[in-house]
């Protein structure tokens, strides 16, 4: 069960921040029999009484400290991009889990541009099978891309909706070869350790505002009930302020703020795992861990291009798993005239975030808006996720603006390179192609950049990365950094299911060299 | 096509056990709140803000209107962020205060009068022209005129389509997912779904 700490106690190790990142590890930690304290700015929901259906009324599930997004493409964030809350980002994750292909860790190799990734495949995928089983994962039998599986997916695909009907129908006009999706969803209910039981996915298409059934694999219905179940202890509403060195350069305290007080907790080892802005952010205000000058530098983020159109059908989007259907036919495009690729996904999508993505770029205002804000019900969308290549001009600083806990807010530099645009171009055409082909009417494009990837760079060399292979910071030993911001490169796929892959490799290395780390 | 869905779907609805008591709690709380009085918003920039939105947005619901002046000063009051904003643009209260003072000034170099007294014809040229980002006022050098649109804009749809009236418009019932939704083919529709009325 659970355990309670006291300030007093050394802990063997913290881990800050309980998305993707951090809650794998933590309970692996926990299972080792470490004493293990998460602290996690946000609350511990109960879904089942907290989360109306309701998108302005889950705006709590969302990190709303003001970023000011700089550059030519500005990213968003808020709903579009940050969590808070026990289980962090996957509260709100649609939970497409893709598979990487072995060649998205090699694009240095294959097309000279970007860097390889430190670690093989082989040491990922041996995670994902763990993963996949233990959060479960709804999936095909035979998943038609990528090396062959270990096994298939512990349960079969959830049920195909309107928008994913018309992506198979699009895609088999243009000879596009399609798949249902694997999705971080129970297509049949389940017994989750830790936990009990969990439900069968309802279909209701509002995973982007939090699932209140259970049914989607977030952590906090997965890995955290497991981490308490093997006595790690959470601290709820904790907003981490401080990581304080002693003389011999390794962290030795965490300092917090929980209800307006101070508080400090002693620890042998600190596990950051705050996402891609909060972790610099925190390395930056504590002047740590950057010996390199690479901490919030190679900040990326995915091209995401979406395209949208009015279909006879009626479709109701709001129904079913949001990315029913995928393709990875794009994985490396015969005709591509850049490096990397991208995948093919259907998407459902909730009424606010759909019309407030009108309003931005689709030029509609007044009546005309509102005509073709009453063609929701006939709306299917598909949309890309591709690679996108770390730049100079794209990194994340602290701006001389204080945010209201009186901390500097973060700037985020992005805009798309060449590399991107070419890419984004390429989609553009094919999925125009895809969507005539099935029917659509009135095609518009949503121009994004989604998920904020790379600002702590993993790497072999310390002098340009920000931590080695095992997640370890080059400068301060007893620091590890788990999240989005130690990619080397984007991925053409959905990042949280190798977050939480390198979450467990970075725990069980760990474990495996404690000794010569000596606690 | 231009659809149309029949009125009071979603009020039914809340009236169910089709929907969970936390949605029937939100939910009702928004359509039963009463008009807000302003209060970052001084009478005159709420009245200028209400003759904006009016012409973004016209509201002819015989059920209600929806007070989406008063859920951006709610907002603006608490300074309450949405996670982001435009490094180009100032901070949001700034936004707001000098983004409407700058469309009176266009209003007034394009057409001789301040916005709100102008004809919608006139109105909605000085919209064109802040959504181009082309429209004439020096305040506009503090603010730029596309990103306040977009942003005011967002909002505003935002608020309308949150609404339960916005949401019976566009057909929309997904609140009501206690059942589950058991179709979720093309042309398959629950009980529960409304039907176009055209
Ligand atoms: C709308 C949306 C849909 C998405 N859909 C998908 C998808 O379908 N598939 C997919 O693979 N990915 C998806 N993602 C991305 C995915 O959710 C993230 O990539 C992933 O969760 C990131 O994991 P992380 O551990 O880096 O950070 P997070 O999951 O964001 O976790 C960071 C945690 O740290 C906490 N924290 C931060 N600072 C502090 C502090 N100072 N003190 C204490 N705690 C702190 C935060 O509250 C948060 O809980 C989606 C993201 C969004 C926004
Ligand atoms: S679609 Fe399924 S998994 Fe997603 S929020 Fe709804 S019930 Fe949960």
């Amino acid at each position: 069960m659970s355990n309670q700490y006291s300030l007093n106690d050394t802990v063997d190790a913290i881990v800050i921040g309980t998305g993707a990142g951090g809650a794998p590890l933590l309970a692996r930690l926990a299972a080792a029999g470490l004493k293990v304290v998460a602290l996690e700015a946000g609350q511990y929901w109960d879904p089942k009484k907290d989360f109306p259906t309701d998108e302005v009324g889950q705006d709590k599930l969302f990190w709303n400290d003001e970023r000011l997004s700089a550059g030519t493409d500005p990213v968003p964030f808020g709903s579009n991009n940050s969590g808070i809350g026990v289980g962090g980002s996957t509260l709100h994750y649609t939970a497409y889990t893709p598979r990487v292909q072995p060649d998205d860790l090699q694009l240095k190799t294959d097309f000279g541009v970007g860097v390889d990734w430190p670690i093989s495949f082989d040491e990922i995928a041996t995670y994902y099978d763990e993963i996949e089983h233990f959060i479960g994962v709804s999936g095909p039998s035979e998943y038609p891309w990528g090396p062959a599986r270990k096994r298939s997916y512990p349960m079969p695909p959830l049920p195909i909706n309107g928008a994913g009907q018309l992506m198979e129908r699009g895609c088999e006009a243009v000879g596009i070869k399609t798949s249902l999706a694997a999705n971080a969803a129970l297509s049949a209910g389940r017994h989750q350790e830790g936990l009990g039981h969990r439900a069968a996915c309802a279909n209701r298409g509002f995973c982007q505002a939090g699932c209140n059934v259970g049914a989607k694999s977030s952590m906090d219905v997965t890995y955290i009930p497991l981490a308490l179940s093997k006595g790690a202890e959470l601290r709820s509403e904790c907003y981490v302020t401080q990581l304080v060195k002693n003389s011999s350069g390794r962290i030795s305290e965490v300092v917090y703020l929980q209800n307006g007080q101070e508080k400090r907790q002693k620890c042998n080892y600190v596990f950051l795992c705050a996402g891609a802005i909060e972790t610099p952010r925190l390395l930056m205000l504590n002047q740590l861990a950057n010996s390199s000058g690479q901490v919030g530098r190679n900040f990326m983020a995915h091209t995401g291009l979406q395209i949208w159109g009015e279909f006879d059908e009626d479709i109701r989007p709001y129904k079913g798993i949001p990315g029913s259907v995928i393709s990875e036919d794009t994985h490396r495009p015969d005709d591509a005239d850049f490096a990397g690729g991208y995948l093919l996904q259907s998407i459902g999508v909730m009424p606010v975030t759909y019309l407030q993505q009108m309003a931005r770029q689709r030029g509609l205002w007044g009546e005309a808006f509102k005509q073709a804000a009453r063609a929701y019900n006939h709306v299917a969308g598909i949309n890309i996720l591709g690679d996108c290549l770390p730049y100079d001009f794209n990194y994340m600083e602290l701006s001389d603006e204080k945010d209201g806990r009186g901390i500097p807010k973060p700037r985020v530099h992005f805009t798309n390179g060449e590399n991107e645009h070419r890419m984004t171009a390429h989609a553009d055409k094919i999925m125009r192609q895809i969507w005539e082909a099935a029917g659509a009417k009135n095609i518009w494009a949503y121009q994004r950049n989604a998920h904020i990837i790379g600002t702590c760079r993993m790497g072999h060399d310390g002098g340009a990365n920000v931590v080695n292979a095992d997640g370890q910071s080059f400068d301060v030993p007893n620091l590890f950094i788990s999240d989005n911001s130690t990619f080397p490169s984007a991925l053409a796929v959905n990042p949280a299911l190798t977050i939480m892959a390198l979450s467990l490799r970075t725990a069980d290395q760990f474990l495996a060299n404690r000794n010569r780390l000596n606690v | 096509m231009d659809y149309h869905y029949p009125a009071g779907t979603v009020r039914a609805l809340l009236q169910t056990d089709d929907v969970t008591e936390a949605t029937r709690q939100t939910l009702t709380e928004r359509l039963e709140k009463p008009r807000r009085q302003p209060t970052f918003f001084q009478p005159d920039e709420a009245e200028l803000l209400t003759c904006i939105i009016d012409r973004l947005l016209p509201q002819d619901n015989p059920a209600g209107r929806i007070d989406i002046v008063g859920v951006i000063d709610e907002r603006l009051t608490g300074n309450q962020s949405d996670g982001w904003r435009y490094d180009s643009m100032p901070a949001d209260r700034d936004a707001y205060r000098l983004g409407l003072k700058a469309t009176d000034e266009s209003a007034v170099a394009l057409y001789g009068a301040p916005f709100c007294e102008l004809p919608t014809e006139q109105q909605d040229e000085v919209l064109n022209a802040i959504q181009a980002g082309t429209p004439p006022g020096i305040t506009w050098q503090q603010v730029p005129a596309d990103r306040f649109f977009e942003e005011l804009f967002a909002e505003t749809v935002g608020a309308y389509y949150s609404h339960p009236l916005g949401q019976e418009e566009i057909g929309y019932v997904g609140m009501a997912d206690v059942p589950t939704w058991q179709r979720t083919k093309l042309n398959d529709l629950e009980a529960r779904e409304p039907r176009p009325i055209n």
